[in-house]
């Protein structure tokens, strides 16, 4: 990898495509190192359009005001969410409801049901003339994620409840596939790199809109942190905010946890073990302009169904289709439209829709444009390559496509009623089916005997395997289990009944998933399905501690704790998933986070785990460390004394955090986190001079230094775009001398891997005095 | 191996603090901490001082056994009767011999307090003092 970076010298963009088209004078920077990519940085900050991509961790509001008063000329060309965001446009409420804090609220977020989008070439060649480059599916895309007022969904008991943030994720029929035996090769090739800044997104690869991977989330958080660093260089900004900053609380999410967060959860990848992202329903969309619209269509579904396009063999093929005509409202007469539409309704069922969209381009400068709404759940692969085209684009305009008002009520339309009206029937209908069928079979007295006998004999085979003729490829005789491939077919009880506690968790009935969760893991165990088993045990203590109801510390330490401690281990150990492990220590912790008391503490447990688990990053590693002390900091203690609470704590993983970002130049972050240790020292002293350690009072006063002398130099205001650019090459000179500056040799050793590398076992083992220089790490030497 | 021994008074502040060695196995009795590391110690002793706070209440002995871990640190906790606590930072070992440990310094602890001039909080510079904590160490751990 780093070959063909030097080659370029432009650290996350290895393509020489746009670097020799354009004439830009950073481009031909000598090649740096990926840590050091902080001086990379977009050269224009004062992009607006690059600017609305990180809204999302921007730390200052006030910004978009600001921008407007100082640059005019901007104002102008540009308008990007920011800027249009305060008349209320359409993406506002989406936008600003996705800073909320509730990490409950955002993974319920993420685990919403996966709906495909397999558009006829005539259909993505009208939103092609719209602008769309990346067709159907992209106009779809940002209005799925928020589908327009209230859902409601019946549980299995018959009780209705009703969310307004339910959404579906649009995605391209067979997005995100992972091969099931290649799990574990999946993050060395899973990023095109190559590709990044020169594809625009109707030719994006597949695999960038495939989640999961987690260094290309590290790279997204890292753009973004050095966006936040450059931002707050101009010290008006940062003296406004500065109060802010440290009166945040730290059991407040911090922006770019949240992002790390939502960007792991974003775009999961297909993969056998779970069914998230398989698809729920199948949009099949044809336009007014076909020919021969009813015979397309069929074409269209053959081919989901056993074409090109049919998803591997462990995905369930009996999903949902939803069949759409999409009126050219410009050119075509509405009453053939309407002719067809009762025709195909006639042919396919109710599952159909007229959506009437306008082909003519919709302009910025029209009275009744929007844009398009920026979407939240997009993979990190995707947001960056997106970032980069930005930053390598000469308009300072937002390159989103527009669309005129009435088709943004169109397309809103359509996703509800699709939504309330087929997809969640039909989710619903399917659980209650399999719930009846498949899996209350299993429970209660009979269904145990069931399991135990098919355990012991081969008696209950014949009975739960319910005659598909698998026994070909399973290694036992008469388990459902192809171990051999690695997955079970998707007609198997097992695979069945996972699609089950699937639908119940995207619908978000937390008590029928949990119950089939329990039964799967021990299926799971006894056919040795390990990732299946791992995938089983996350899922059961997500959507224990997802339902509300209270939970003693007992139960607690003897369910969630093991679940999560099985998964983890799987995953690592036994699949070597460490993207799916992260994933379900990250999310168990800051559910068990926000739970409070005697859980805050294990989830700060967790959080070290993942630490100790070694597959962070350095930016991961950062932000986890930071995330132990908040979770610590999120245990509040009784009384007026605070006991119990676990604030000396909050403030050591504090300090330890300021010292890993500043060895990654994030002065920004080092200096949040070093404020709240030291507020937290003020108020553990109660008002009394602190009387600490005299060692930790140095290291602290050494990071105070530290972050005086690295606070980056002034730089020029918003309006001067004139001289922003003389100074940029005095930007990189200092810069330079920053790079050359001596490193303050740290307690965590190589800033590669500080914490994690802690030797575990070498504490246990007797090392001979000769290597006791061997291991940095350890703070004891054995003897 | 190498401890880290600390006396920590009622504010939280450090009353004595000493590193020392493995006597066991041929060691020679020094401390091996890295020099960049030695801060941590007191960082790692000073955050089990809300783990210390909340375990007092829940165990009548004066010996409180782990009380916590940092990585693959470990923290044993001694409760005097006046709230001052006697830390050990270690790596996995006997129980037993940390105990013995302790009961040896209490004792010391006890003497040195019984002087006239000594205050409550008051850092403790005795060099008898210390190497008595030394002679312990060396005889147990």
């Amino acid at each position: 990898m780093t070959d063909d970076r030097s080659s370029v010298g432009w650290v996350n963009s290895p393509s020489p495509e746009p670097l020799t088209g354009l004439p830009k004078t950073r481009s031909q920077k000598p090649t740096r190192p990926a840590s050091a990519s902080a001086t990379t940085l977009p050269y224009r900050s004062s992009n607006a359009s690059l600017s609305s991509l990180f809204a999302s961790t921007s730390t200052l509001p006030s910004r978009a005001g600001s921008a407007q008063i100082d640059t005019p000329s901007q104002e102008t060309g540009s308008e990007s969410l920011f800027l249009t965001a305060s008349p209320g446009a359409v993406s506002s409420p989406t936008f600003l409801e996705d800073r909320s804090d509730d990490p409950r609220k955002l993974i319920t977020r993420a685990f919403v049901p996966h709906v495909a989008v397999h558009a006829s070439p005539d259909t993505d060649e009208i939103l092609k003339e719209k602008g769309f480059e990346g067709g159907f599916r992209e106009i779809l895309r940002p209005f799925g994620e928020r589908v327009h007022g209230k859902v409601t969904v019946r549980d299995s008991v018959g009780a209705s409840r009703t969310w307004d943030d339910f959404g579906v994720r649009f995605v391209g029929l067979g997005d995100g596939i992972e091969d099931p035996r290649n799990g574990n090769h999946r993050n060395s090739n899973a990023l095109p790199r190559g590709s990044f800044g020169s594809l625009d997104q109707g030719q994006a690869l597949p695999g960038l809109r495939r989640g999961g991977d987690i260094s290309a989330i590290e790279a997204l958080v890292e753009r973004h942190l050095a966006y936040a660093e450059l931002v707050s260089g101009d010290y008006i900004t940062d003296y406004l905010n500065y109060q802010d900053l440290s009166s945040q609380s730290s059991s407040s999410i911090s922006p770019f946890f949240s992002l790390y967060l939502r960007r792991l959860l974003s775009a999961i990848p297909l993969t056998p073990h779970e069914t998230f992202s398989h698809p729920v329903a199948c949009v099949i969309a044809i336009s007014s302009r076909n020919p021969s619209p009813i015979e397309s269509l069929r074409q269209l579904y053959n081919t989901t169904s056993q074409g090109e396009k049919k998803l591997p063999v462990w995905v369930n093929n009996d999903y949902l289709r939803y069949y759409v005509l999409v009126h050219d409202e410009d050119k075509d007469d509405i009453a053939k439209s309407t002719v067809l539409f009762d025709q195909m309704k006639r042919h396919f069922g109710l599952h159909c829709h007229l959506l009437r969209l306008r082909s003519s381009q919709c302009l910025p400068t029209d009275d009744d444009s929007v844009r398009l709404p920026i979407c939240n759940w997009i993979s990190a692969a995707e947001e960056l390559a997106e970032i980069q085209r930005r930053e390598h684009s000469e308009d300072i305009e937002d390159p989103r496509p527009c669309l005129f008002d009435s088709d943004a009520t169109a397309v809103r339309t359509f996703v509800r009623e699709m939504v309330t009206q087929s997809i969640v029937p039909f989710m619903e209908r399917c659980t209650a089916t399999w719930n009846d069928q498949v899996a209350s079979r299993r429970r209660g007295i009979g269904g145990r005997f069931i399991s135990l006998s098919k355990r012991w004999t081969g008696f209950g085979a014949g009975r739960s395997s319910s005659g598909t003729g698998l026994a070909g490829g399973s290694t036992g005789s008469n388990s459902n289990y192809d171990a051999l491939q690695g997955f079970y077919r998707p007609d198997a009880p097992e695979a069945i009944m996972r699609k089950l506690a699937d639908y119940a968790f995207m619908l978000r009935d937390w008590k029928l998933a949990q119950s089939t969760y329990e039964l799967l893991r021990t299926d799971f165990n006894n056919d040795k399905a390990w990732r299946y088993h791992a995938g089983a045990n996350e899922m059961t203590a997500i959507s224990t501690l997802l339902s509300p109801q209270a939970m003693t510390s007992k139960t607690r330490s003897e369910t969630i704790d093991q679940m999560l401690d099985t998964a983890a281990y799987s995953y690592i150990t036994r699949c070597s998933a460490p993207y799916d492990a992260l994933r379900s220590l990250a999310v168990g912790a800051e559910l068990l986070r926000i739970r409070g008391g005697s859980a805050a503490d294990d989830a700060s447990r967790w959080a070290i785990r993942i630490l100790e688990t070694r597959t962070l990053g350095e930016i991961g590693n950062a932000l986890f460390t930071e995330r132990v002390g908040a979770c610590y900091g999120s245990r509040k203690g009784a009384g007026t004394g605070r006991w119990g609470s676990r604030r000396r704590k909050n403030a050591m993983w504090d300090v330890l955090a300021a010292d890993i970002w500043l060895r990654l130049e994030k002065s920004l972050q080092a200096e949040k986190c070093l404020n709240n240790a030291d507020a937290l020292y003020q108020e553990i002293a109660n008002g009394q001079e602190r009387a600490e350690f005299d060692g930790m009072r140095s290291f602290i006063e050494e990071l105070r230094v530290e972050l005086q002398a690295r606070r980056a130099p002034p730089q020029p205001a918003e309006g001067e775009l004139e001289m922003a650019n003389e100074q940029s090459n005095l930007m990189e000179v200092e810069s330079e001398k920053m790079d050359q500056r001596h490193h303050r040799q740290s307690i965590l050793g190589a800033p590669a891997a500080p914490f994690g590398t802690l030797d575990t076992d070498a504490l246990s083992s007797v090392r001979t005095v000769g290597e006791q220089n061997e291991g940095p790490e350890n703070q004891f030497e054995p003897n | 191996m190498s401890y880290y021994f600390a006396i920590v008074g009622t504010k939280d502040n450090p009353l004595f603090e000493h590193e020392f060695g493995t006597s066991k196995q041929g060691g020679d009795g020094v401390a091996r901490f890295r020099e960049e590391a030695r801060h941590m110690n007191q960082f790692i002793v000073h955050s089990s001082l809300d783990i210390v706070e909340e375990v007092q209440w829940g165990n009548g002995q004066m010996y409180l056994k782990v009380i916590d871990r940092f990585y693959n640190n470990y923290v044993s906790c001694f409760l005097t009767g006046g709230n001052i606590k006697f830390l050990l930072l270690h790596a996995p070992t006997t129980p037993k011999a940390i105990r013995s440990f302790f009961v040896d310094v209490y004792e010391i602890w006890v003497k040195t307090l019984m002087n006239p001039f000594y205050h409550i909080d008051m850092e403790v510079r005795s060099p008898v003092f210390r190497s008595r904590v030394v002679a312990a160490g060396r005889k147990y751990l």
